[in-house]
């Protein structure tokens, strides 16, 4: 009995099924959005900074809300647009590229880390679109152009008024370091060890460690071989969480300097007694008598279920200080709302008031400095020395 | 003194990384599959312990509750996903392994949330003792302790039970172990939930090491357990124990000095690639590649 | 065309072409490689260098091709060593080897990446269409491939070696030659990216990505042309039409890939062969 030969469907046929359920995905890809004042809104909320991206992305939607509660700018009411850009260079691209392309929108907000706002502004930049950087410190994000702006401490410079810190404030001499291996740590630390002569600090040793670590037996043996008058360490909360309570766990009772990003209580939580008496730069002032940051303080905790840290309050005022700006501009024309953001004064943000913007647009605002005192965040100074950590200009 | 710290760091995460990996070399010993989502496993693990210790403050239910889900979890990993892929070749089982690790991942972040998840109260973590100079912490004095018990009690079970008899037997002569009445799939479950068992409790001392379980948990020790069986001698126990010990302390003193130009993952990565293009069959050459 | 779309289809452009290559290795030759992003990162950092070098857009392209082959090539031989889970074990390794090596050089950019690429010269619209007919072209290698001799050889390795043998086929051989293609393609898809993003970071080409890129081979059909580029361009829109999927992506992916092997060994090619016999039996 000859065997019948299966004939296999034809390449025409495969394809054209395949076509179609693309075309249908396509279809469903690029259909546009709606009216109102659009703020585009950058945020990881999958990948290694999603715990950052959903405290940014709940700020901004409060900001927004509150923003609309209170009238809404021009008459108008905001529209958050927001994507998830996994913090990654690939994405941030992407993603502006669709807040562009699709949605039209001519303001941003970016509440991603470096890596996104370094990828994100030259795009932005060359389509003439406003982005307030509210978190990324690396210097090439203002570098990208006058539509540039950034709301937080640029990160050689926290690393500068670190120095100062450590070296007058606390008056101590002999640091060990340990840099986080991405972008912002290691410019932070960067911007600390240049600065460090000047008041007197030799660092005794540099250690590094990656995002991803968690263990750091090696480099807290070494630092306590090193035997340092302080220990300074830029990172995140859930790193140096755990590298806290492992120094500490070693026997290492210097004071430690931890980096703006440590700033949340989950380092506390993770960090438990540990904790205790670590100092935070660059740290939002949580006691301030405002009633705008007390009512943002509870409404926050209450939605998100964990009290707000620094990310959560600046992609709070970044919203803010974008709608100031599109007030004050009278318009939503991105040159009109560039030139009137640059031209701030004394506008209050949730960390404290605002001066201004120099000609790069980078923020000046004097530095405030937490330590943590039974478990709590408490004020320890603010460096109102602003030419010690004067950003670039143009 | 210093030397000497970095030894303690060193053994204690040999300690570990082996409790991790014997689940793994297990599997493979048993039925050729390299069983990547046993990360998951020990995730779970290190999860469950935290929570029930938080839910009921006790350290110690949090460690039972764990050794008592994760073998569940791994045996219906068997079961339900390898059991089906055993005709296939080697490497479909391994994808399908893979893809159900990403997948927890991210279940776990869902489920748990990004930030992950700490203890209440962590007795542990910030306990230590000053021997002679040395700063030991109760953790690494527990993970040691805890291996020693462990694998003490795993010989005396394969040495002197009958169903650890049993199950040796199936391992190196399958065949035969079957014409003695041993059920070769009784064997592959109780495979799995050994080595299940031993993940939970390396994922329950890990918890305590950090004070946080988060979502990556899983995937940082994972390839690096690879490395570890690949470089004991795919299948055996003793070869894992020592290529885990091995590890550790490589890690613990190489992180100062390659830590410069190489990522600490990736150093498991270059001597597992090293030693299978040397030596396919691994230290001790238990098996072949 | 808005700038959404354009950088939209060059990215599945991309994606088509770092797919189909690795069907090329995987699925035609059945050497299980998930390191893929390592070749796809060597050809993007060669034409980054050689575009900040030169600005010349030809030899970044064969910096490209050139650095990911050799990479490939290596691979290959290690491949000739060990059986194809371990191979795709060192795969792996080789991936995060790239990527740990990468973060640490100065020269590369280290965790900072290479900024500020000189563009290619033909603006958005340009690469997207360069993208794109060289995607047209790998899909065509592929096929061509795929009915050809050299096919029919790298089937006979990945199926049985042995029996390959005794056609003469000499397994060593084909398995160089499958990774060489396939990574001179993945490198050349390397040089397109970085056209298109002018600024590369090594996280960019991780072990998550080359996993996802398994995932496409594998839910399209392993060792079929057509059925893989089906699933990378729905599997590259799929984010971005469905929020949920967007947002548990690796729930998604990871998910498909176990439900597919488990349940559809063959993937999407498979099931649609199926479903047409069974018209055809009816």
């Amino acid at each position: 009995m000859l065997k019948q030969t299966i004939k296999l469907p034809s390449v025409g046929r495969k394809l054209s099924l395949g076509l179609t359920s693309i075309l249908m995905l396509g279809a469903a890809t690029l259909m546009p959005a709606q009216a109102d004042i659009k703020i585009g809104f950058q945020v990881p909320l999958t990948g290694p900074a999603a715990t950052d991206g959903k405290s940014a992305q709940i700020a901004g939607v409060m900001a927004v809300e509150d923003i609309n509660a209170a009238g809404g700018v021009l008459g108008q009411k905001i529209e958050l647009v927001t994507y998830d850009d996994q913090a990654k260079s690939d994405q941030a691209i992407f993603t502006a590229n669709k807040l562009i392309g699709e949605d039209g929108v001519k303001l941003v907000v970016n509440g991603s880390y470096s890596a996104s706002g370094r990828a994100a502004a030259p795009v932005f930049q060359k389509a003439g679109v406003v982005m307030i950087s509210a978190y990324g410190v690396h210097p090439d994000i203002t570098r990208a152009g006058d539509y540039m702006f950034r709301l937080v401490h640029l990160g050689p410079q926290q690393g500068a008024a670190t120095a100062l810190y450590i070296g007058k404030n606390l008056g101590l001499k002999k640091i060990s370091t340990i840099t986080m291996d991405n972008d912002y740590g290691q410019a932070t630390m960067n911007g600390f060890i240049e600065a460090s002569g000047k008041y007197g600090i030799t660092v005794l040793n540099k250690y590094s460690y990656s995002l991803k670590d968690r263990q750091f037996g090696s480099i807290v043996a070494s630092v306590k071989r090193d035997s340092p008058d302080a220990v300074y360490a830029t990172g995140y909360f859930f790193t140096g969480g755990p590298l806290v309570s492992q120094l500490r766990a070693a026997g290492i009772t210097v004071p430690i300097i931890g980096s703006q990003a440590f700033d949340s209580e989950k380092f506390i939580e993770i960090a438990g007694p540990a904790a205790e008496g670590t100092y935070i730069m660059d740290s939002f002032d949580r006691d301030r008598k405002d009633e705008t940051l007390q009512h943002f303080f509870n409404e926050f905790k209450k939605r998100a279920g964990y009290a707000p840290e620094g990310v959560a309050a600046i992609t709070y005022s970044a919203v803010k200080l974008m709608a100031d700006g599109i007030k004050r501009a009278n318009s939503t024309d991105p040159a009109k709302v560039r030139d009137a953001l640059a031209a701030t004064k004394n506008f209050p943000i949730l960390e404290g008031n605002l001066n201004g913007f120099n000609s790069l647009h980078e923020m000046i605002m004097p530095i405030s400095v937490n330590v943590i005192k039974d478990g709590k965040f408490k004020p320890a100074g603010v460096l109102t020395d602003l030419d010690a950590f004067a950003p670039p200009e143009k | 003194m210093y030397y000497i710290d970095l030894a303690v760091t060193g053994i204690s995460f040999g300690c570990m990384y082996a409790m991790m990996s014997v689940g793994l070399t297990l599997v493979y010993g048993l039925l050729r599959i390299l069983h990547v989502a046993h990360a998951a496993v020990f995730a779970l693990g290190a999860y469950v312990t935290v929570l029930v210790a938080n839910a009921t403050g006790s350290i110690l239910l949090g460690f039972l509750a764990a050794m008592i889900v994760t073998p569940l979890f791994g045996m219906a990993i068997y079961r339900v996903m390898y059991e089906p892929l055993l005709k296939y070749r080697p490497d479909v089982p391994l994808i399908a392994s893979i893809g159900l690790l990403i997948f927890m991942q991210d279940a776990f972040r869902i489920v748990f949330g990004e930030q992950g998840i700490t203890f209440h109260r962590n007795a542990f973590a910030f306990t230590t003792f000053n021997i002679f100079g040395v700063t030991v912490s109760a953790v690494q004095i527990a993970t040691i302790i805890t291996a020693v018990v462990v694998f003490t009690a795993l010989h005396l079970f394969t040495t002197r039970t009958r169903i650890g008899i049993g199950w040796r037997a199936t391992v190196s002569k399958p065949q035969i172990a079957a014409s003695f009445g041993i059920d070769p799939i009784k064997v592959r479950y109780l495979n799995f939930a050994v080595g299940s068992v031993l993940a939970a409790i390396a994922g329950g001392l890990v918890a305590e090491m950090n004070n946080l379980v988060d979502p990556g948990i899983g995937f940082v020790v994972s390839y690096k357990a690879l490395a570890i069986i690949v470089l004991g001698g795919l299948g055996s126990v003793r070869g894992t124990l020592i290529a885990s010990l091995v590890l550790g302390l490589v890690e613990a003193y190489g992180t100062i000095f390659i830590g410069a130009w190489l990522d600490r993952d990736a150093i498991a990565f270059l001597a597992l690639i090293v030693l299978l293009m040397i030596r396919p069959q691994g230290f001790t050459g238990a098996r072949t590649a | 065309m808005s700038a959404y779309e354009i950088s939209i289809i060059s990215i599945i452009g991309i994606n088509v072409i770092l797919a189909v290559s690795l069907n090329m290795i995987s699925g035609f030759c059945g050497q299980i490689s998930l390191g893929h992003g390592a070749f796809f990162g060597a050809g993007a950092y060669a034409a980054a260098l050689t575009m900040v070098g030169s600005g010349s857009v030809l030899l970044a392209i064969l910096a490209a091709v050139v650095t990911g082959s050799l990479l490939g090539l290596a691979v290959g031989f290690a491949s000739l060593r060990v059986r194809t889970d371990f191979l795709a074990v060192t795969t792996i390794g080789v991936n995060f080897l790239f990527v740990g090596f990468v973060r640490k050089q100065a020269w590369l950019g280290g965790e900072m990446g290479i900024s500020g690429i000189p563009a290619s010269g033909f603006g958005p619209v340009g690469n997207m269409t360069m993208i794109l007919l060289f995607a047209a072209a790998t899909i065509a290698l592929s096929l061509y491939i795929s009915r050809s001799w050299m096919g029919f050889a790298f089937r006979a390795v990945g199926e049985d070696e042995g029996a390959a043998a005794t056609l003469g086929i000499s397994a060593g051989a084909y398995k160089l030659a499958a990774f060489g293609i396939g990574t001179a393609l993945a490198g050349l898809a390397g040089c397109l990216y970085t056209f298109f993003t002018q600024f590369i970071t090594a996280d960019a080409f991780d072990f998550i990505f080359s996993v996802m890129l398994m995932a496409m081979v594998v839910i399209g059909g392993i060792g079929s042309t057509w059925g893989v580029v089906v699933a990378a361009v729905g599997l590259t829109l799929l984010p971005e039409a469905i929020r949920f999927v967007n947002d548990y992506r690796l729930l998604v992916f990871g998910g498909l890939l176990v439900l597919v092997i488990r349940l559809a060994p063959g993937g999407l090619a498979g099931v649609i062969q199926k479903a047409f016999l069974a018209v055809r039996r009816s």
